[in-house]
């Protein structure tokens, strides 16, 4: 055998040691050249199509017709939880301190999103845009409010936008939850949100 | 048992073999096309080759970097050497809390500690909550790929099982109905538990954060609800920055199912105010895979399961044959590391097509293990009789041209006149299962010197 028989020794040390002893020589992190990714596209218009790809809905609206709109889309939300200042259909308060048991039977979560990605329509959320950290998966139906100018080519391009941020949670949301552990048949709707709408502004 | 008498098994379901042959093949194609859509993605996998090569060169410093800044967030970081400590700690955690109740999204880490069965002897309840991982748990038993736990079983066999289960009406296996009734009941699981326990798909030293990959959102529903947060890794989860993960996450989603993204991408830097974040870091058998010159690029795995969803003899075997928690040639890789005699049938379940290189994110060269793997198995584990007999005897026929000859003729004329009981029986494994091929009068040989003399 080229394994080594080694005595199992406990925990921190033992693993360090082990690796030290292991570990080929240095090698050094490869550098990234962004430009062999990089692509003339239309980013808000393929964002659109990944929005669908991924089974969420998508419209680019005017910000003055906001409630509106949800309202269309959610016609039946009775118990909405709303982060955002760019809506007044709020009908349940959340503060930091909410505990997230309370959300269990909320109709519409809208939370606005920081910054979309065209490649796979994925929109960074984090814990201080949705107060409560469990809000956009504990809910029904989940809308993202996003600026249609914060949407990036790709995913390392989506890094160094958000690397100058306060770290606690972030989530990276691309479409409704869902799953095909039963014979690979795709249903929308696991654990997390039902469905998302994307409304750019 | 060896992994062609399990394989065996699975395959007296030829109709259930078929769908399973067909249905990964179905993902390996969406692979490809989700891949083919990406500029550079072959240089985005030399990236993720790179990266994960700097990674085992630097591993203990960039272990101490992790802890140190996950430290700095008020993440508690554990060291576990083996599956033993790893569950203990788990355990001691779970006292703290005075945890009775514990919802688990996929970890393929706590499947190869055993936790379960650990934390269900000492009273506590344990849910799997990834669905897959659900159904496999209601059947009590192991998931059989990494990423689609309950590819095995038909849509009727989960019917059944939720029937007796989960009270569901029958449905003749409708995936909608089964979807929402098993949301229900995992609702109630997420809003009950005390304490969640996930894995790590990604660890990043530079931010001592955690990256978790779901699309149920089961993950997010168990550690945003429960009280203590408990992540577990194996030391080789590690990537040096952040930014990295811009390399990762646009190759992982992509080489397991085909989607561009997983939905959810989480990011665990620090915990919810009154609530506690842990890290559990596990070598248990990963330093001394380091060792191994030829094995430790196996260490660069980030679990997509690609190279299963490829793989000719998994397709047609299914992922309970290999019996090890990682299956598939990945699996082949890793098993006998630990377990030398235990797995050394399963570096032989390969055909060396090296598909499943072809499309590793990480471009682990997984066919060149297995064939290393056997050239050290051959060496250390006594093998066949019957397996040794034949191919001495064919290393004597192909060095003497005549003998050849004479072996060949024999061959065609066995094939051609000899009565089907003698072809087709237990000592021609080439007759099982497979019709051989109707023989032609001449050999190549013959063939091409009558042809010169016809001129």
């Amino acid at each position: 055998m080229n394994g080594l028989k080694k005595e199992i020794k406990m925990g921190r040390e033992a693993i360090l040691e082990s690796i030290k002893k292991n570990k080929p020589e240095l090698l050094t992190v490869p550098e990234i050249k962004k430009e062999i990714f990089a692509e003339d596209i239309n980013v808000k218009e393929v964002f659109k199509d990944n929005i669908v790809l991924v089974g969420g809905r998508i419209k680019e609206i005017n910000i003055e017709t906001i409630d509106a709109e949800i309202k269309e889309s959610y016609a039946n939300a009775k118990r909405i939880v709303s982060t955002s200042s760019k809506t007044t259909l709020g009908t349940v308060s959340v503060t930091k301190n909410t505990d997230p048991h309370t959300l269990e039977d909320i109709d519409l979560a809208i939370v606005e999103g920081e910054l979309g990605v065209s490649e796979n329509g994925a929109i960074w959320v984090t814990a201080d845009t949705s107060i409560v950290r469990a809000l956009p998966f504990i809910t029904n139906d989940l809308v993202i409010i996003l600026d249609k100018e914060k949407i990036c080519l790709h995913m390392l391009e989506a890094y160094d936008k958000i690397s100058n941020r306060d770290r606690n949670f972030g989530v990276f949301i691309s479409g409704p939850s869902k799953t095909a552990d039963i014979e690979q048949c795709l249903v929308v709707g696991a654990h997390g949100a039902m469905s998302l709408t994307v409304f750019l502004v | 048992m060896k992994h062609s008498e399990k394989a065996e098994i699975f395959n007296k379901d030829e109709a259930k073999v078929n769908w399973h042959d067909k249905a990964l093949w179905y993902v390996r194609e969406k692979r490809d096309n989700s891949a083919h859509k990406v500029k550079g993605w072959e240089y985005l996998r030399e990236l993720g080759s790179g990266i994960k090569a700097n990674v085992l060169s630097n591993l203990d410093e960039y272990l101490i970097q992790f802890e140190s800044n996950a430290k700095k967030n008020g993440i508690h970081v554990h060291w576990a050497s083996n599956a033993e400590e790893h569950n203990e700690i788990v355990n001691s955690i779970l006292v703290k809390h005075n945890a009775k109740k514990v919802v688990k999204s996929k970890s393929m880490l706590t499947e190869e500690c055993h936790l379960n069965p650990y934390l269900e002897k000492k009273g506590i309840e344990v849910i799997d909550t990834d669905l897959g991982e659900r159904i496999v748990q209601l059947a009590k038993e192991p998931p059989s790929h990494i990423v689609l736990p309950a590819i095995h079983k038909t849509k009727e066999e989960v019917d059944v099982l939720f029937q007796e289960h989960l009270g569901t009406k029958p449905s003749q296996g409708n995936p909608e109905y089964l979807v929402s009734e098993a949301r229900k009941h995992l609702r109630n699981k997420f809003l009950k538990a005390d304490v969640a326990i996930t894995g790590v798909n990604f660890a990043v030293a530079d931010t001592g954060g955690v990256v978790v990959c779901t699309n149920e959102g089961n993950a997010d529903m168990g550690v945003h609800l429960a009280k203590a947060h408990i992540a577990c890794m194996g030391i080789e989860k590690i990537i040096p920055q952040e930014k990295h993960l811009g390399v990762f996450l646009r190759l992982l989603a992509r080489s397991a199912t085909g989607q561009p993204i997983t939905t959810y991408s989480s990011h665990f830097n620090k915990a919810e105010e009154g609530k506690e974040m842990h890290i559990i870091i596990v070598d248990n058998g990963r330093t001394e895979q380091l060792s191994r010159e030829d094995f430790r690029a196996s260490l660069h795995c980030i679990r997509c399961g690609a190279c299963m969803n490829t793989c000719p003899i998994y397709r047609r075997s299914g992922g309970h044959s290999y019996d090890y928690t990682i299956p598939g040639p990945i699996g082949s890789i890793l098993s006998p590391g630990k377990d030398l005699k235990k797995y050394s049938s399963l570096p032989f379940a390969s055909t060396l097509c090296g598909s499943c290189s072809n499309v590793c994110p990480v471009k682990i060269n997984i066919h060149e293990q297995l064939y290393k793997w056997r050239q050290v198995i051959v060496k250390e584990e006594k093998q066949p009789i019957i397996k040794k007999a034949i191919l001495k005897t064919a290393g004597v026929v192909l060095s003497k041209p005549g003998l050849y000859d004479f072996a060949g003729k024999s061959a065609r004329f066995a094939l051609k006149n000899f009565p089907k009981f003698m072809i087709y029986n237990k000592l021609n494994a080439w007759g099982k299962a497979r019709d051989l091929p109707e023989v032609k009068n001449d050999n190549f040989d013959e063939w091409f010197k009558k042809r010169n003399k016809d001129g």
